[in-house]
């Protein structure tokens, strides 16, 4: 087990907006967390990052407890994210987001630069790597928050929504990438509102409804549960008969 | 697609990028090598000014200039190239100052000996008020660092030690070499000249480096950096107490050459903000920004100050008034990146005209 999230509760005030979640991600995996607005998936996703530290259960990561550690430590143990939001340098030029990852594992200057350029060319970037980041679209930087995850070399990495408001041929080309990245063994956990990308990459799917997890199972058989129907689907799968 | 359209390219995903053409590597070395021209130029002249000009009037400038640039680039290792505005360095240039009289009055000693304590006590100064404003962002922080220093000013203004409101005094008259006191501003141009090069290599060295990166990180974002393994709070202190032992170090030579500090001259707030100015006009988080920014302010406020005497310090208050409001009306990024856009001119055509010959 990588990854062992238990009967995690994140309370603001008498709200809670995670109540009680377990998670299990085996090394290896492709991993999808999938719920309506509002259902606690973000919330959940930034307790698992280090990002918010959980009111109540334990996160246990590679063997360690690392329910209060700082996201630093996260990245130190091997975890990677993206956000929802890109939240790329802009001022810096791509390759040298893509250093600052690198720089993790590879305290020297030329190595950093080796390693960067291996994930640049890995994740189609190199024709971009002198491109100042903040001149870049939506998609390049999504593509450019996955390279610069990837450059602190993870064993799992965290996906926000990393694939949303992208065109079909956009999502294609970005599950593509999401297809590579576990190719080389490394375990993907994502958040997505796009059935196609959780029905199309994941073996697995964790649906949360008002901050629980309602059903767990293949992407096909947890979108014919009753359950998930009522709480997500069903409005959705309706409007689609019609 | 013509290749000036590539930095533009917002579909990375959906378009791979055809590789930038062979010819446009010519003019990026060409804008390299006018940029090591300018450099080498401009230091040629730093090094001879105190030579070329006979009127110690403008050879004191030079020297004023160059501790300006010293004072400014402490400040932009912190303020620059980590991105957290303060505007409360003069307490570092203050710690400095104060020191080396303090050991002067009460020691004896030459002031310049003062100069390691005063590094000492502001790394020290850096520990306590880092430390709790780094947990603040933005114009926070700053108004913090103000707010910080403003205590330090009022503190010392009553403080017996370092000689309340009126300050203390350097040597009268120097009792060996070791006091530096110097009638020429000469001997002083090449001390101060000595230590901005050294802080320069400094910087360069950092700036190429992990630190450099990470930095630069903090800068972007916090939340980023974090995520991507960069210790935010550890990299903000040694950012910190560099910018710090560089200030302390500007207010030493300072109080070294010109024999005197009060709480308004070592610790007011315009210490601070000119700091910020000059750094901000040459470009902040660039090597040379606060160099250039200090060549272009200093002589600026001293022949305001010159022209019209005593009243020409109202004058100096408008000219960085109007400044600040250029700076951040039409170039944030200060002179610096001007340069750049001057110097990416003949690229940007070299480009284009190899796109045209491309379509003809």
């Amino acid at each position: 087990m990588l990854l062992e999230a238990r009967d995690i509760t994140m309370a603001f005030g008498a709200f809670r907006a995670v109540d009680g979640a377990n998670l299990d991600v085996n090394e290896g995996e492709i991993i999808g967390l999938i719920g309506p607005n509002g259902a606690g998936k973000s919330t959940f996703f930034n307790c698992l990052a280090g990002d918010a530290t959980p009111t109540a259960g334990t996160i246990r990561f590679a063997g360690r407890n690392v329910t209060r550690a700082t996201p630093e430590e996260h990245a130190l143990l091997g975890m990677a994210r993206s956000f929802q939001v890109p939240v790329t340098f802009e001022d810096m030029s791509v390759a040298d987001n893509v250093m600052v990852g690198a720089f993790l594992r590879h305290p020297h200057r030329h190595e950093a630069r080796r390693a960067a350029a291996d994930v640049l060319a890995f994740t189609g970037l190199a024709t971009l790597a002198e491109t100042r980041a903040g001149s870049l679209g939506t998609p390049g930087r999504k593509r450019l928050e996955i390279a610069r995850a990837l450059a602190t070399e993870p064993r799992l990495l965290l996906l926000d929504e990393a694939l949303a408001g992208l065109t079909p041929a956009e999502t294609r080309l970005a599950i593509e990438l999401v297809r590579k990245i576990s190719a080389r063994g490394i375990t993907i956990v994502i958040v997505e509102h796009v059935m196609e990308v959780i029905l199309s990459l994941t073996e697995r799917a964790v649906v949360f409804h008002q901050g629980r997890v309602i059903a767990t199972g293949a992407p096909r058989d947890v979108v014919e549960d009753p359950a998930v129907v009522a709480a997500y689907l069903g409005h959705h799968m309706k409007r689609v008969r019609l | 697609m013509s290749e000036t359209d590539l930095p533009r390219n917002d579909n990375a995903n959906a378009m791979p990028a055809p590789a930038a053409p062979p010819t446009a590597v010519r003019p990026v070395a060409a804008a390299i090598t006018l940029e090591r021209i300018v450099t080498v130029v401009g230091f040629a002249l730093l090094f001879a000014w105190p030579l070329l000009v006979q009127d110690v009037f403008w050879q004191r400038i030079g020297a004023l200039v160059l501790l300006s640039a010293i004072s400014a680039s402490a400040w932009n290792l912190l303020g620059g190239y980590a991105g957290q505005v303060s505007v409360g360095h003069a307490v570092y240039f203050g710690a400095g100052a104060y020191a080396s009289l303090v050991v002067y009055t009460d020691l004896g000693w030459p002031p310049i000996a003062g100069a390691p304590i005063g590094v000492l006590v502001s790394c020290l100064l850096g520990l306590v008020i880092g430390t709790p404003t780094f947990r603040l962002r933005g114009h926070y922080f700053s108004m913090a660092t103000i707010a910080a220093a403003e205590l330090l000013r009022i503190l010392a203004g009553n403080w017996p030690l370092v000689g309340a409101a009126v300050g203390l005094m350097g040597p009268p008259t120097p009792r060996s070499i070791a006091d530096l006191s110097f009638i020429s501003p000469l001997p002083y141009h090449y001390l101060f000249l000595g230590v901005l090069i050294v802080l320069l290599l400094l910087t360069w060295q950092m700036q190429r480096s992990r630190m450099g990166y990470y930095l630069a990180a903090i800068r972007g974002g916090d939340r980023a950096a974090r995520s991507l393994g960069v210790p935010v709070l550890r990299y903000k202190v040694y950012a910190l107490l560099l910018s710090a032992t560089f200030t302390s170090l500007a207010g030493s030579l300072y109080a070294v050459m010109v024999g005197f500090a009060d709480p308004d001259s070592a610790l007011g707030i315009l210490i601070s903000v000119k700091m910020v100015i000059t750094a901000a006009l040459g470009g902040a988080g660039t090597l040379f920004g606060p160099l250039v920014g200090a060549v272009i302010l200093v002589p600026l406020e001293e022949t305001t100050n010159a022209w019209f005497g005593g009243s020409g310090t109202g004058i100096t208050f408008i000219i960085y008034g109007a400044i600040i409001l250029l700076i951040t009306r039409f170039q944030p990024g200060g002179i610096a990146v001007l340069w750049r856009q001057v110097i990416a001119r003949p690229q940007r055509s070299a480009a284009a005209a190899e796109s045209a010959s491309h379509a003809a």
